[in-house]
């Protein structure tokens, strides 16, 4: 059996909205949502009727001890179609992590197999008000109790496991991290919706933030925020007629899930083994190769990422990130030209999704690069989340 | 009150005889009968073998490990910690399998020389109830 994909090039983005990024919206996320949806709809030269497919991952924030309402805390591709009120022939949620990707995959498959034309891709972020980890339980049923009865909750203080091995079995220092996390910052001072528009950061105010979980600090973490992203798709035939210049789905490739895990405590060996299989996958699915991306943008969710996806994809060997990076300054700011979501807000690989769709197309506006033909977006982390390569032209 | 106390874990069918042998004091991991693959946490099937009906029993382990990784935390995201920080975490890989896997307290603190592959020992945190969660401590590092 090949993993080549058969439908490559086949589907295509044809328009985007995206929401200001702020801590808390004056919107409810349901109308925050809407609003961007109509946007996105209205900027693919379509009218909401014609929209007949819905799909987003809704999933988080959930890690703390707050509700899931759907239109106030999440937003489900259910209550946007329901909400729209338009004819749905396809509705389907993602589950799991890499919702962008997974997502992306789940509308794209949709075309390809006719089951629906057009379809609504929106992802919805909120800020719970009660913080976004922070979590009062006073027992732990299920997965919980193998972690929280222990002191260990929370994101952040999983990818600390897997930050510090690799900090431990490397001549990578946070100095290193600080680097990255400033040119991400740099970057994201450039988008206009970003939360941190105008906000670059130093050197020094990276090594002076607040500790979270030994080596994570404050900065190496994206702010959770209020925000909406919408993308519409369709196939590469119908985007012909629509008045943007479509960016093309060449492939894709998901991490799988690993049997047995506590929080996100994953081994730095677990992480590149995973992620190793992720990339193989990618380039089977694709047919290309590393050398073929001119514009990859890494997630960045927590700042470590950047290093295992630098490695994953073939850019460096293990525990060459750091190296790689200071070696290269010029490239590692293509790498974080979305500004990621250390740079624009928790917007969950929105920000790597629409660099690839805005440059591709050639409508990055002031922030225009020349020559990026073929992009690719990852989101999460490469052993569990997943990862899409876009392109400008059908090869 | 909530909020101020720490998680008490929650009992169930898969991790009855995990949390019966903390309360006495000792460390138990799940093991397949028919392939003698350890898992943790413990599991509806065994994720080596997936022999039906599965044979799942929890036997005493040593208590002995390797430090994997750790971290020193900070910040409580869960409000009952909020009193012990700074505390130390690490994921210890128990000397019987070297994939399984336990996240505990390092009771040596944060001042503690700690470096990978570090040898550790389980010792038990008492909770209210009669509830003991497995915590660990350097072998042979002065007190």
């Amino acid at each position: 059996m090949s993993g080549r994909f058969t439908g490559r090039n086949e589907v295509a983005i044809v328009g985007y909205a995206q929401s200001p990024i702020e801590r808390h919206s004056r919107l409810t996320l349901g109308a925050l949502t809407i609003e961007t949806c109509l946007q996105a709809i209205a900027d693919a030269g379509l009218q909401p009727e014609q929209i007949d497919g819905f799909t987003t991952g809704s999933i988080l924030p959930a890690a703390g001890g707050h509700g899931s309402v759907d239109g106030v805390d999440i937003v489900t591709a259910n209550w946007v179609a329901e909400t729209l009120g338009t004819h749905a022939r396809w509705l389907c949620g993602f589950q799991g992590y890499g919702q962008l990707p997974g997502s992306v995959i789940l509308a794209t498959e949709a075309i390809l197999a006719g089951s629906a034309d057009y379809v609504l891709l929106h992802r919805a972020l909120s800020n719970p008000r009660r913080g976004y980890h922070q979590n009062p339980m006073t027992s732990a049923a299920g997965g919980a109790q193998w972690v929280a009865p222990q002191g260990f909750w929370g994101a952040p203080s999983g990818i600390a496991f897997s930050y510090n091995e690799y900090l431990q079995r490397s001549d990578a220092t946070r100095d290193d991290m600080a680097d990255v996390v400033v040119g991400l910052r740099a970057n994201g001072a450039e988008i206009p919706w970003s939360y941190w528009h105008g906000q670059p950061i130093t050197v020094e105010d990276y090594m002076s933030a607040r500790m979270i979980a030994d080596p994570v600090c404050i900065l190496d973490c994206d702010i959770p925020i209020d925000g909406a992203a919408a993308f519409v798709l369709t196939s590469a035939e119908r985007a012909a007629d629509l008045p943007n210049a479509p960016v093309y789905v060449s492939g894709f490739a998901q991490g799988n899930p690993t049997a047995a895990s506590l929080g996100m405590a994953w081994s730095l060996d677990d992480v590149r083994e995973g992620s190793a299989r992720t990339a193989e996958m990618l380039w089977e699915h694709t047919g290309l190769t590393r050398d073929d991306i001119d514009h990859p943008q890494l997630y960045d969710g927590f700042s470590p990422f950047i290093w295992y996806w630098l490695e994953a994809l073939g850019y460096c060997g293990p525990g060459e990130a750091a190296q790689f990076l200071r070696d290269d300054s010029s490239k590692r700011l293509d790498i974080l030209h979305s500004g990621g979501a250390l740079g624009n807000g928790r917007m969950h690989g929105v920000p790597q999704m629409l660099e690839c769709y805005l440059q591709l197309s050639g409508r990055a506006g002031p922030r225009q690069l020349d020559g990026k033909r073929v992009g690719l977006a990852c989101h999460s982390s490469a052993n569990f989340g997943g990862v899409v390569v876009y392109s400008a032209e059908r090869f | 009150m909530e909020g101020d106390s720490k998680p008490v874990p929650v009992v169930d069918a898969q991790s009855e005889g995990f949390w019966r042998a903390t309360a006495e004091g000792r460390l138990a991991v799940q093991r397949c009968q028919d392939c003698g693959h350890f898992s943790h946490p413990p599991t509806t099937i065994c994720n080596a073998c997936h022999s039906v009906p599965p044979s799942l029993e929890f036997e005493p382990v040593s208590g002995r490990g390797t430090i994997g990784s750790w971290t020193v935390m900070r910040q409580a995201f869960l409000p009952g910690f909020a009193a012990d920080l700074p505390f130390v975490l690490a994921r210890v890989k128990v000397v019987e399998q070297e994939d399984v896997a336990l996240i505990g307290r390092l009771v040596d603190g944060p001042t503690a020389a700690i470096e990978l592959g570090a040898a550790v020992e389980v010792v038990f945190e008492s909770l209210p109830g009669g509830a003991a969660v497995p915590a660990f401590r350097l072998v042979g590092a002065r007190s």
